[in-house]
This record gives C-alpha cells, sequence and structure tokens, in this order.
C-alpha cells in the first residue's frame, strides 16, 4: 500500500465512525487500485447504504464495493452453567 | 440458580430494532434479569435511546445498564440513561443494585470502564497531562467498581462493565487496537473485591469466554460476537459457605 492509499484508508475509516448515518469503527477497509472495498456486518441495510454514501463523499470518483453484510441473528444458544 | 441474560453493542438507530424486541419480549422464559452492556445506541441520541426503551418495555424481567463509548458521542449521557431509567431500566453507573430471585439474591456492580491496556503492554499515569487524565480516568472507574462490588452482600455477584477487564475475551481484534478496548485495572479490581460473573461488551470481533488472573469468570456479549439477542448464564451455588468460596468460581459446561 502507497502512501496515498495509506492516507484515503485512514481518512475513510475516521469517515465511517464520525458520520453519525453510520458510526461504524469495525469496518474493514481495502483500496485496490482506484477501489475501495468495504467489508464486515452492519446492523441494518440503511446502514450499509450509508457507509458506502460515506466513502463516496470522502473519496469522490472512486469506485465503491459495497461487499457489507447485515448481522444475522440467531435463537439464543442454551445457557451456560457457571458454579460459584 | 439465577439466570442471567446479557447482551451488549446493540447500537440502537432512531428506528427500533423490532426483531430484537422480539426476541427480547420472550426472554423471561429463560432469564430472571437482562444485562446490557453498554454501546446501547448509535451515537448517543435522545431518539436512539427512546427507540431501545420502547422495545425494553417489552421486557417482563428487570433490566440493568451501563452506557458504553458510543452513548456518550453527544455528551447527551444524562439524558440517555434518563430515558431509560424512565423506561425502567436501573443504570448503575459506579453503583450497584440487588434484586431477589425466588429465595436468592444478586448484585449487579456496574461501570462503564475505560481503556488503558494490559499487563506487560499498558498505559501508565506518566507524562502529559492527557495521557495522566486517561489513565485517572480508569483507575477511578475501577476504584468504584471495586467499591461498589466489595459492598455487596448478596448470594451472587456480578460486575457488568462496557470495556473488557481481560485480554482473553477481546483475542480476535487488532493488537493494535486492545489499550483501547480495556484495561487490567478492572479486572485488578474485580479480583480484589471478588464476584461470581464478569459481563462486559465493546469488542465485536473478541471472544466470549475468558477468565480473570484469579479466575473469575468473564463473558463478551457483544451482540455482533454473540450473533444472538443474548447470551443466558446460570448462576448455580454447590457451596453452602458461600462467602468461604467465592474466589474459586468455577465454570462447568451445561
Amino acid at each position: 500500500m502507497n502512501a496515498d492509499y495509506q492516507y484515503l484508508v485512514a481518512k475513510i475509516q475516521c469517515a465511517l465512525a464520525e458520520d453519525p448515518r453510520v458510526n461504524m469503527q469495525d469496518i474493514k477497509i481495502m483500496v485496490i487500485q482506484n477501489r475501495v472495498h468495504l467489508m464486515g456486518e452492519v446492523m441494518s441495510e440503511d446502514r450499509r447504504t450509508a457507509a458506502g454514501d460515506v466513502v463516496s463523499a470522502v473519496a469522490p470518483g472512486i469506485e465503491v464495493r459495497n461487499e457489507l453484510r447485515i448481522l444475522d441473528v440467531s435463537l439464543p444458544a442454551e445457557p451456560e452453567v457457571i458454579i460459584d | 440458580m439465577i439466570r442471567v441474560a446479557a447482551v451488549g453493542d446493540v447500537h440502537f438507530s432512531e428506528s427500533p430494532d423490532l426483531k430484537l424486541g422480539d426476541y427480547w419480549a420472550q426472554l423471561h422464559e429463560q432469564a430472571d434479569l437482562f444485562l446490557l452492556a453498554g454501546d446501547l445506541t448509535t451515537h448517543g441520541g435522545a431518539d436512539q435511546a427512546r427507540a431501545l426503551a420502547s422495545q425494553l418495555s417489552r421486557v417482563r424481567v428487570p433490566v440493568f445498564a451501563v452506557l458504553g463509548n458510543h452513548d456518550y458521542h453527544e455528551d447527551r449521557n444524562e439524558l440517555i440513561c434518563k430515558i431509560l431509567e424512565d423506561a425502567g431500566v436501573t443504570m448503575l453507573e459506579g453503583r450497584s443494585a440487588t434484586i431477589v430471585v425466588n429465595d436468592e439474591t444478586i448484585g449487579v456492580a456496574g461501570t462503564q470502564g475505560f481503556g488503558g491496556g494490559f499487563a506487560g503492554a499498558c498505559g501508565s499515569a506518566f507524562g502529559e497531562p492527557e495521557m495522566k487524565a486517561f489513565i485517572h480516568h480508569t483507575e477511578h472507574l475501577a476504584a468504584t467498581l471495586e467499591k461498589s462490588l466489595s459492598d455487596l452482600q448478596s448470594d451472587f455477584r456480578v460486575a457488568l462493565l462496557h470495556y473488557s477487564p481481560v485480554k482473553d475475551t477481546i483475542a480476535g481484534e487488532r493488537l493494535e487496537i486492545y489499550p483501547f478496548l480495556g484495561s487490567y485495572l478492572l479486572a485488578e479490581a474485580i479480583d480484589r473485591s471478588g464476584a461470581d460473573l464478569v459481563i462486559h461488551g465493546h469488542a465485536h470481533h473478541g471472544q466470549e469466554k475468558g477468565v480473570t488472573a484469579r479466575g473469575i469468570p468473564v463473558r463478551n456479549v457483544a451482540f455482533p460476537m454473540l450473533r444472538r439477542p443474548y447470551a443466558v448464564y446460570d448462576l448455580e451455588r454447590v457451596h453452602t459457605a458461600r462467602a468461604e468460596h467465592r474466589s474459586d468460581s468455577r465454570l462447568v459446561p451445561a
């Protein structure tokens, strides 16, 4: 990763953390040539879309591959027993 | 036996998460109390807290909570607490509460906690005022937690935090951010006062299970890591002379 890419990743990371539509600090960001890949899981479709919009605003003209997935919720597991 | 349900990092937006609320409405079938381990909202918005409160109103067991770092972002943490308290949630920053379940009592002592890192790679109150303030803040919260836990006279004692007290449960996160995920000072306080279970969130990519240096079970219940609406821990007592064995807590698989 060259210097420009490193700064771009940091800039996107901060924007995703600070934008009130997203506020996520654990989205994985990869910059490959002129593409930004977003990876990980988010709570809702709205937040997934917003994350892509934030990147487009921060880095106009760059291609955004929004690979974020919506967090899947399953039923609670069996209780764990903790004995004192 | 007392059944504890817990989850953290639900990050509610202004739109209530009805799916989580549906699960929580049935929680009383599995648990006697419900603990929320911080990061309850996306960025500490009042409407986000109201959205959460609307779903917590469906829970039929006592609910206890601490805030997380996201809940402080708009500097409206007191309002967030009030909204949740008005909905029946007991907020536990720097204090504890005890309830009776059947013929046993359980006390929950809470603090959000803070960062600083872990033994061998931790910050210290040295250097710039900002660095000293950072570590002093964690020290202060750890001290309040220790006192709250020590004062509890209940059959079972649980520590509720947002930040992690141990490295075990943040394994999977990037090493570079460990100092922002928790502090050994919290574990040291818990080990000094004793507890039967420690609950925390914050580490979305961590592990569920860990243990303090003195063997107290630690559970990370961050929702993105759990992938369940809540985890359930059944606290059982095998010794009648409970107080003599508090520091000998051990974990037995279900």
